[in-house]
């Protein structure tokens, strides 16, 4: 069953998109209120015209049950039909189909109203007719986003819907629409929470059936109850700062639960680069220095980014290591101290971390292989982007550059350029980028785009012989996949990145207290939660835990534990399919994970001025534009000046 | 000497007093103003200087030594130097060549119009057709390509300097030009035609009658195209970023990446020696103006 709906007298009706041989057939039941199913007479009309390959027209995807009588289903394209459920025959059709943009659809009472991301349109369901335009409403679908479910309590007078700004009521003819519950207080407005469903049950209390992916449920689905509280402050009279270079998702989640656990505390997230401001990295650390000197600066940092060696140097940033004496929670240390200095102050701690591992055949890679042996294989790149295999390489090469004094080797850098140029071979300029690889799991939990550097990325491209390795950051994992990519390969493995550094882990989401802080303590709290097991075991795919009994809930695969499914695979040539079983990960596995992450010992250079220069005369190298002695001398040159500051 | 009576005196003394005051009175908005905006914040500077960067802990000539011996400042310091000393005379002379030949021309008021309109495009196009021209995939290598001429990565290498420079010329010649001409505007008529009568050529007018009558628009000048030199930096900035070729390198690159790193007694200590560097150059040059005048 794809779809169903309920209606208000408690008849249900579903829809099964069935494939058959000549194309995919949709099929509705009706069931009343004893359970008693009957096949609809109803069949969707094929579009008229050519249509393009891979959109699948012919199919339901969203059915609404608002009336007794009659029913809303819309299809591929975001045509909608009103269905009367009596005999199947369509009432109104509602042309909502468009090139550009795919409408949400969602009724209250005789309202059908329809959203895409510039605009809100509202039908009558009685005559079929568009209503005029509601210019309070529009302004408040583009303000506040999608509605991701709505609901009435007086016949479709008012709405109630909610965004991921929170809970929002409008009166249809209104001026404004109201915010009742702010989205960034509580769990609604949570990255990993996803509405499906409102309920108002009277104007103080609301359910709200979710998909939480943090949810403690197997199948990650909830129902919540929200109701309002006279005693509860509409804004908690403290306010934590907390600023960070890039928006995290895991910080967000985190925040989220931090506030439920302390109602009197306000965290207010700034990530100061967005796709609207284009801000500069640069602009965005000049700026925050003028806040923290100017005393109006964050309280909690979170350094991704930045520079945190410069800001421990300068004060900017609080000793911490009394924090982890007292908590008594069980780390990596190894992990945990990436930023400790000689005398054992630990100004800035990284909450999870990033593995650079690769995975291949055996012609092409052997577990524990050392970088000069890897570059001597030939075709280990072929068809990569020069750009990536630099910036990944960075990683695990870029730690052994730095001599005592902190300057630059000028000789290992030659050394790393011509390897890497040696093993890549000529550059060809016709190939194009990789492209962006798909996952689509039967959870439906949706689709991620990932980050170049991504391990996850080049998995799919492995497996069908796109390349010949593997490699990069490694942040979750994936048993399942890894093994149907290993099953691919001739004596597949995969193992810790061959690099000029070894046992090398990126630290991440590393964390530091303002020494500048208006609330110090609140702050401790704070940061002190973000490494307490519960915000330790949120996952976002944004990197391993440090704290070791998260770190084994998030590769254990507990989630698949009695499931009897396949999680299915694909890329963009719809023959390429990796299927493989939903499983928990084997413990041996587990073991060996956790082994390899103890043995890690070097923290990768995580400096973006000299990355940036690496990468970027790096690419020159591989295209062939200069020689690696060229590269070697342009990047010492603008680091050297960089590191002279 | 002229005897004059105690109370005279005292009269003289209260009305000298009185247009003191009064005077006094008239600068003090204005006073205050660079009281407010540029005295204190600068006294504050000077404090810092002798401070730690976060901490504020005193740490003496700490700073001063720091930064004399870092690197960075030096390479700053010798390029911005190599700049001003290449580039304002040129300027000076470019402009003053032109002021005079647009002075004669029936149409030099139109064309001087002409001159000006570089100052009038935003830094950002500028920079903009600079990347354009100048990436090493940019238009200037592809019309080199075409005369079979191997180009080069212009701002990653020694031309980045010169290419600089050019820009320099070329935004700030129209602005010099406009006040060679109201410096020649101020030289009377009357001076050229009793030279003429006397049998002077158009060569000895202009080294014995303009250039000496120019002396007093030259301080002004000078000064002006130094202050300018210093805004070259946001083109610069702007096409090359924080780390641009070594060549190209200035004080505000570096004091730019201090503010970003918190090295404000870094920078304290070189924005004191700067400005009294700067101070001194200016009041020699005035001292040089006022002796020759």
């Amino acid at each position: 069953m794809d779809y169903a709906a309920i209606s208000p007298g408690g008849q249900v009706i579903c829809a099964y998109n069935e494939i058959l041989s000549d194309g995919i057939h949709p099929v509705l039941y009706l069931l009343d209120k004893d359970g008693k199913a009957n096949k609809m007479s109803f069949e969707l009309p094929k579009e008229e015209g050519e249509q393009e390959a891979g959109q699948l027209s012919n199919i339901v995807t969203k059915l609404l049950f608002p009336g007794n009588d009659w029913a809303l289903l819309q299809d591929g394209p975001g045509k909608v039909y009103q269905i009367n459920v009596s005999d199947g025959s369509v009432k109104h059709i509602y042309e909502l189909d468009s090139d550009t943009s795919v409408f949400e659809i969602h009724a209250v009472g005789n309202t059908l109203i329809a959203q895409d991301e510039t605009q809100v349109l509202c039908y009558d369901l009685q005559t079929g007719e568009q209503k005029p335009s509601d210019e309070a409403l529009n302004q408040g679908g583009s303000e506040n986003g999608l509605f991701s479910a709505v609901d009435t309590l007086d016949s479709g007078e008012s709405i109630y819907n909610l965004s991921r700004g929170g809970l929002y009521h409008y009166k249809f003819g209104g001026s404004v629409m109201e915010q009742l519950i702010d989205g960034n207080m509580n769990s609604l407005g949570a990255p990993a929470f996803y509405p499906i469903a409102l309920a108002m049950i009277d104007e103080q209390n609301l359910l709200v059936a979710a998909n939480d992916t943090n949810a403690s449920s197997a199948t990650g689905v909830c129902v919540l109850k929200y109701s309002y509280s006279a005693d509860t402050p509409a804004k908690p009279d403290k306010e934590l700062k907390l600023y960070s270079l890039y928006d995290n998702k895991e910080i967000r989640q985190s925040i989220s639960r931090f506030q439920k656990e302390h109602v009197d505390v306000y965290v207010n997230y700034q990530a100061a680069l967005s796709e609207e401001n284009g801000m500069t990295v640069s602009d965005a650390l000049k700026l925050l220095t003028t806040e923290i000197m100017a005393g109006n600066g964050p309280d909690v940092l979170l350094l991704d980014g930045m520079p945190v060696e410069t800001y421990i140097e300068k004060g900017v940033l609080k000793d911490l290591s009394a924090l982890f004496k007292e908590s008594g929670g069980s780390y990596f240390e190894n992990i945990l101290n990436a930023y400790k200095d000689e005398n054992g102050q630990m100004c800035a701690v990284p909450a999870r971390f990033k593995i650079p591992m690769m995975q291949a055949g055996s012609a092409y890679f052997t577990p524990g292989e050392d970088f000069n042996t890897f570059m001597e294989r030939k075709d280990t790149m072929a068809n990569m982007q020069p750009k990536t295999v630099v910036e990944k390489f960075w990683y695990t090469c870029g730690a052994a550059w730095q001599k005592e004094d902190k300057t630059l080797d000028e000789a290992k850098i030659t050394e790393f350029l011509a390897k890497l140029k040696n093993a890549y071979g000529e550059y060809d300029s016709s190939q194009q980028d990789d492209g962006m690889q798909m996952s689509v799991t039967m959870e439906g939990a949706g689709t991620e785009v990932e980050e170049d550097t991504g391990f996850s990325q080049g998995e799919f491209n492995l497996a069908y012989g796109k390349c010949n390795t593997n490699f990069g950051l490694y942040k979750s994992m994936d048993y399942g996949m890894q093994q149907a990519v290993n099953e691919k390969l001739e004596n597949g493995s995969i193992d810790l990145m061959p690099g000029q550094a070894d046992h090398v882990f990126v630290p991440f989401m590393v964390m530091g207290i303002s020494s500048k802080s208006a609330q110090p303590e609140m702050a401790e709290e704070f940061v002190k939660y973000l490494f307490s097991q519960g915000a330790q075991k949120i996952s976002q795919f944004g990197g391993f835990p440090v704290e070791r009994e998260a770190f084994l809930s998030v590769i254990d695969g507990h989630q698949y534990e009695g499931k009897e499914d396949l999680i299915a695979v694909g890329g963009s040539d719809l023959d390429e399919t990796l299927s493989y079983p939903m499983e928990p990960t084997p413990k041996e596995e587990i073991a060996k994970l956790t082994e390899l992450v103890e043995s890690l010992t070097t923290p990768a250079l995580q400096d973006d001025v000299i990355k940036e220069a690496a990468v970027e005369e790096g690419e020159k190298v591989l295209k062939g534009e200069q020689s690696p002695e060229e590269g070697a001398a342009a990047i010492i040159q603008k680091v050297n000046l960089y590191l002279a500051e | 000497m002229q005897r004059i009576s105690k109370k005279v005196f005292v009269k003289r003394q209260k009305n000298k007093t009185h247009k003191n005051m009064r005077g006094f009175l008239w600068i003090l908005p204005s006073f205050l103003g660079v009281m407010v905006f540029y005295l204190l914040p600068y006294a504050d500077v000077v404090r810092r200087s002798f401070l730690g960067a976060v901490d504020n802990r005193f740490v003496g000539l700490l700073n001063y030594k720091t930064v004399l011996e870092n690197t960075a400042f030096r390479l700053a310091v010798k390029n911005t130097l190599l700049f001003t000393l290449v580039c304002i005379p040129v300027l000076i002379i470019v402009a003053l060549l032109c002021a005079v030949t647009l002075y004669k021309s029936k149409y030099g008021r139109s064309i001087k119009s002409a001159f000006l309109m570089p100052m009038a495009l935003p830094a950002v196009s500028v920079a903009l057709v600079w990347r354009l021209l100048f990436h090493s995939q940019g238009l200037v290598n592809h019309w080199l390509s075409g005369l079979n001429i191997v180009g080069s990565d212009w701002m990653n290498s020694g031309s980045a300097f010169w290419i600089l420079f050019i820009s320099y010329i070329w935004k700030n010649l129209g602005y010099d030009i406009v006040l060679w001409m109201a410096g020649l505007a101020g030289i009377s008529s009357n001076i050229y035609e009793a030279a003429r009568v006397d049998g002077a050529g158009e060569r000895q007018c202009f080294f014995y009658i303009t250039l000496p009558n120019l002396k007093s628009s030259l301080y002004t000048i000078t000064v002006l195209s130094f202050l300018n030199s210093f805004k070259v930096f946001r083109e610069a900035y702007l096409v090359a970023g924080d780390y641009p070729h070594e060549s190209i390198y200035m004080m505000q690159h570096l004091f730019n990446n201090w503010f970003r790193a918190f090295s404000f007694d870094k920078m304290a200590a070189a924005a004191v020696m700067e400005s009294a560097v700067l101070l001194a150059l200016i009041m020699l040059l005035q001292k040089a103006w006022d002796s020759k005048a």
